[in-house]
């Protein structure tokens, strides 16, 4: 289908108005009655398309099973999501000044990104790490550079989220309690989450870093300890907002998020732990696309089957258990660099919908994201977003609003079939680890990222900027760019080489040999990792040494040899 | 020159992991009757250009997300000088600012396609200006 959207501008460059043009721009209507993810909707939802509905066990108030309507009864009269904007740039002390900057200016909680390099699990003076160290998150190699991004940061009294969701959550995790012990902080009172997903993070560039048995035990070594010392803990945010990004379908991400929360699942319920234990401190980040109704919709049907699945599937009786909590990532993909101030609109639409959907932390993607990392105002303008819709629309006031909405409550239905179908799909090739491993997931987000373009290109989805209503792109960023700063980069590599040269080597060799013992031994490594990061031993050499143990090369790009030989 | 004779390799550089574009506008050039190579992540300057050598490529596509595209956009412009590609189109699509695109031109690319840029408008570039 080739597609001319009849109010594409006609006007000739000479200001000749085109007055036909104008009339079929007057008339115009919409081109078609689908979602985003192409459910064709009815014009119009009554009371018949609910006539099987019964209120108390296929929705139910909000916190109440089976959470259709939010996991607290009161919702954000309770208390506001939390305003939680990522930040992540150059060094740890720039990655502070930004972070303590968002405080300054309203963001109620702290969300600190990790780099490529430390994702990937590399010191600062890896060949392939030097020239990208700093450029899209903070490198933290070591302890010190854990104590450097915290601070003076009240530990016990931020919550904290730690977005590092690769294998390198481990020592993530290793820095951050180190650091925490050392400052004098009791562990148990911490708040906050580590991403801690290494199973989605394969389809994020990082599968080098990110081998799927490797990524399980990790992934749970961190869910365990943080399970049996760390109870206000957040210990994962299973990334579907990431799978989204792919290019795939509002039920596609949440079957496939639920796919890969259940292998870490099944897992911690084979180590012995009972599904009350942990469930409870399982969290999910989630997309809110462009699409706003069905977006709701979708976090609406996310909590119901999540409840479900708790108690149906698991034997979960501990309601907590039960309850889908979230954070959501506005779109960046949904983002255009042609027309950048338009952001805006879609990110507060998005982000509208996130709250309209009952969120309980938020992230506001920049109006710069498609083009750098965000400048000081492009975070500033973000927490922006978020605050105008706290404090002005009012959409705060009631729980799950458009809850009982013909449509609203059709729509959740409808993809809540969805997602099951797409979970049984998995179920069907024998589960989330074959279908990952046969690579089949891989194909299927390839299809569906070409899918959507092809959507673009024949116009089918239209994009203001893009595909209709275009101009001559912008040719400088509004409110300026963000840059890294090379001195950053420079001293980070400088510091860890320093730091390799000067600690206590036998302190540092006794340390890893334990880690190499606890994992050969098949036990939980992030006591030895807490241990040896105190040694001061880096990122690279905790992760290093796990994966030699588990047959895999010590570097995960292949160059590096052990130094603990 | 018809759209079936061109090849065009398609490359990530270094350690960004973002994909999704690349592997996209790989998978459409080839449905437009290009011959592509796909080359990847995780690809050093070096290699991409020994690939285009060995393959005889009429294009190199480079895509980025990370902000990497100053570090290794210059290095892939020495390597061609190096091994004289001056009849191969070097392409670079991604996320990066707009004020880096004449930047990257004045390194020696000939063309830059941000997101948002529909497949039609590479393909018609490439069609005619490939050497």
């Amino acid at each position: 289908m080739s597609h001319e959207p009849v109010s594409k501008p006609t006007t000739d460059r000479s200001g000749e108005m085109n007055w036909d043009h104008y009339l079929k721009s007057y008339y115009e209507k919409p081109q078609s009655g689908r979602t985003w993810s192409g459910y064709e909707l009815k014009e119009i939802y009554t009371p018949q398309d609910r006539v099987a509905e019964n209120y108390t066990s296929d929705v139910g108030d909000a916190g109440e099973f089976p959470f259709t309507r939010g996991i607290h009864r009161n919702m954000f009269r309770g208390r506001f999501w939390t305003r939680r904007e990522v930040v992540g740039i150059g060094s740890p002390a720039d990655t502070h000044e930004r972070a303590a900057f968002c405080f300054e200016h309203g963001g109620t909680g702290l969300n600190t990104i990790a780099d490529v390099t430390y994702e990937m699990g590399l010191d600062p003076d890896h060949p392939w790490a030097w020239q990208e160290v700093g450029l899209t998150g903070v490198n933290i190699s070591s302890m010190k550079d854990m104590e450097i991004l915290v601070g003076d940061i009240p530990l016990d009294k931020v919550s904290w989220s730690l977005i590092t969701a690769s294998t390198a959550a481990a020592p993530t995790m290793a820095q951050y309690v180190a650091v925490a012990e050392q400052k004098g902080y009791d562990i148990a009172g911490l708040r906050g989450s580590v991403q801690n997903d290494p199973i989605h993070f394969r389809y994020c560039g990082f599968r080098p870093a990110c081998p799927l048995d490797l990524s399980i035990k990790l992934g749970c070594d961190v869910m365990e300890f943080c399970t049996r010392n760390m109870p206000k803990w957040y210990y994962t945010t299973v990334n579907m907002y990431d799978l989204r990004e792919q290019g795939i379908t509002a039920p596609q991400e949440v079957g496939f998020g639920f796919g890969i929360a259940m292998c870490y699942i099944d897992e911690l319920i084979r180590r012995g732990l009972a599904i009350d234990e942990f469930a409870p401190r399982f969290t999910f980040y989630v997309s809110c696309h462009v699409d706003f109704f069905e977006e709701i919709a979708k976090i609406r049907a996310a909590r119901r089957m999540w409840a479900r699945l708790m108690k149906e599937k698991y034997g979960a009786r501990d309601p907590r258990s039960m309850q889908f909590r979230f954070a959501v990532h506005t779109a960046g993909c949904s983002l255009i660099p042609q027309q950048p101030l338009n952001n805006i609109v879609r990110i507060a639409y998005q982000a509208m919908s996130a709250v309209l959907g009952g969120v309980q932390s938020l992230h506001c993607c920049s109006y710069d994201e498609p083009m750098c990392l965000p400048t000081e105002k492009g975070h500033l303008q973000a927490l922006r977003i978020q605050q105008i819709l706290a404090y002005e629309t009012g959409v705060t006031n009631v729980a799950d609003p458009l809850g009982g909405s013909y449509f609203i409550e059709s729509l959740t239905d409808k993809i809540e079939a969805e997602a099951r179908e797409v979970m049984h799909e998995v179920e069907t090739l024998g589960g989330m680890e074959e279908a990952i491993n046969s690579e089949w997931l891989d194909r299927r987000f390839e299809t569906e990222a070409v899918k959507r373009q092809k959507e673009v290109d024949n116009g089918e989805k239209l994009v203001v900027g893009v595909n209709i209503f275009t101009s001559e792109p912008e040719t400088v960023t509004p409110l300026g760019v963000q840059r890294i700063s090379e001195q950053s980069a420079q001293k980070q590599i400088q510091d860890v080489i320093e730091l390799k040269r000067t600690r206590d080597q036998g302190r540092l060799h006794e340390a890893i040999k334990r880690l190499r013992d606890d994992a050969s031994q098949g036990g939980n490594t992030i006591p030895a990792m807490i241990r040896a990061t105190k040694a001061h031993a880096t990122t690279a050499e905790l992760l290093g040494t796990v994966r030699e143990v588990y047959g895999y090369q010590y570097d995960p790009m292949g160059i590096i040899e052990s130094p603990f030989k | 020159m018809g759209t079936d004779k061109i090849k065009v390799i398609v490359s990530k550089v270094g350690l960004d992991g973002h994909d999704r574009g690349a592997k996209v506008v790989a998978s459409l050039l080839k449905e437009r009757g290009m011959e592509v190579v796909y080359l990847g992540m995780y690809q050093t300057p070096e290699g991409i250009i020994k690939a285009a050598v060995d393959e005889d490529a009429d294009v190199i596509g480079l895509s980025y997300l990370s902000g990497e595209h100053l570090v290794y956009t210059p290095k892939i412009v020495d390597e061609m000088k190096r091994y004289g590609l001056d009849d191969v189109l070097l392409i670079v699509g991604g996320s990066f600012p707009p004020e880096d695109i004449e930047v990257m031109k004045r390194m020696g690319v000939d063309e830059v396609f941000r997101g948002g840029s529909l497949t039609s408008s590479i393909i018609t570039y490439i069609t005619e200006n490939v050497r």
